[in-house]
């Protein structure tokens, strides 16, 4: 067999692009879009802090209103308190004294309970005896 | 009389002074009421004794000298003593839920609202005393009459 033979047989044919021509190539990024935009994301976050934040503020008005009310409580009980301070402290005072007086009636021009201090202002005993 | 000295702060017992107010000065029962009763009851004792509050506080700002207010404080251990009574004689069962639920929770208001307004509603009933906060700024909701407060208590 001979070449001329082969060239006969087979009809020559030219290798050509298919009908339409290639399909484009692609070679962009493809990432499909997927959840939230950044800026959904950064929104829906700052809104929430701005909630969060409002919050913590009212709680803050709240608990200083809290801290009122026990002041006025402690307040209004003041008088009543102190009251009961002074006829206990009036009562010691008394019997100091008259312990002072019965201990020191030996001393010539004693003056009992008299302050150690140039100044009439009331001062609370600074100690007491342990009977 | 022992009148050997003894270092108070080595004591093994505390201080009691045995003698008594001097006769001269009239008796007065002290109140008696631990602090939860008077906690619970201190707006009403605030209503309802101010005048002798608030003539006892301009005394002792006269002389701090327990001598000088002993009449003014007799007063306001009485008006105090006749209002815890009637306390207990119209609104018992309230006064006492109330002040049980402050021993409770640490002796705060807060988590006591709910006997607090039973309390509130019968003394006002009962007595006509309001529980009133000073300098709560007008417009506001008093703290106590708030429906739904963000704080409370931890366990529910």
């Amino acid at each position: 067999m001979s070449r001329s033979m082969i060239t006969m047989s087979i009809p020559f044919r030219q290798d050509m692009p298919p009908v339409g021509g290639f399909e484009a190539v692609r070679y962009k990024r493809n990432l499909p879009l997927r959840g939230p935009s950044g800026l959904a994301i950064l929104g829906g976050v700052t809104a929430l802090c701005a909630y969060g934040f409002y919050r913590v503020g009212k709680g803050n008005i709240e608990k200083r209103e809290l801290q009122r009310e026990k002041i006025w409580s402690r307040i209004h009980l003041v008088p009543l308190l102190l009251a009961e301070g002074d006829r206990d402290a009036y009562r010691r005072e008394q019997a100091a004294l008259a312990r002072e007086k019965e201990i020191m009636k030996e001393v010539k021009d004693w003056e009992v309970g008299k302050s150690v201090y140039n100044n009439p202002r009331y001062r609370s005993s600074e100690y007491i005896v342990v009977l | 009389m022992n009148s050997s000295f003894h270092p108070g702060e080595s004591s093994s017992h505390p201080f009691h002074e045995p003698t008594p107010l001097p006769y001269s000065i009239p008796k007065v029962n002290e109140v008696g009421a631990t602090s939860a009763p008077l906690k619970s009851s201190a707006f009403f004792i605030g209503a309802y004794c101010k005048e002798f509050n608030e003539d006892f506080m301009l005394c002792k700002a006269e002389n701090r000298e327990p001598a000088h207010c002993l009449k003014e404080g007799r007063r306001v251990t009485r008006c105090a003593i006749d209002l815890i009574n009637k306390m207990r004689e119209n609104c018992l069962q309230q006064f006492e839920a109330h002040w049980n639920c402050l021993e409770l929770n640490n002796q705060q208001y807060g988590p006591c609202r709910k006997p607090e307004r039973a309390l509130n509603k019968c003394m006002f009933e009962k007595l006509g005393l309001v529980k009133t906060i000073p300098g709560t700024a007008p417009g506001q909701t008093p703290i106590h009459e708030v429906d739904n407060p963000l704080y409370g208590r931890m366990q529910k």
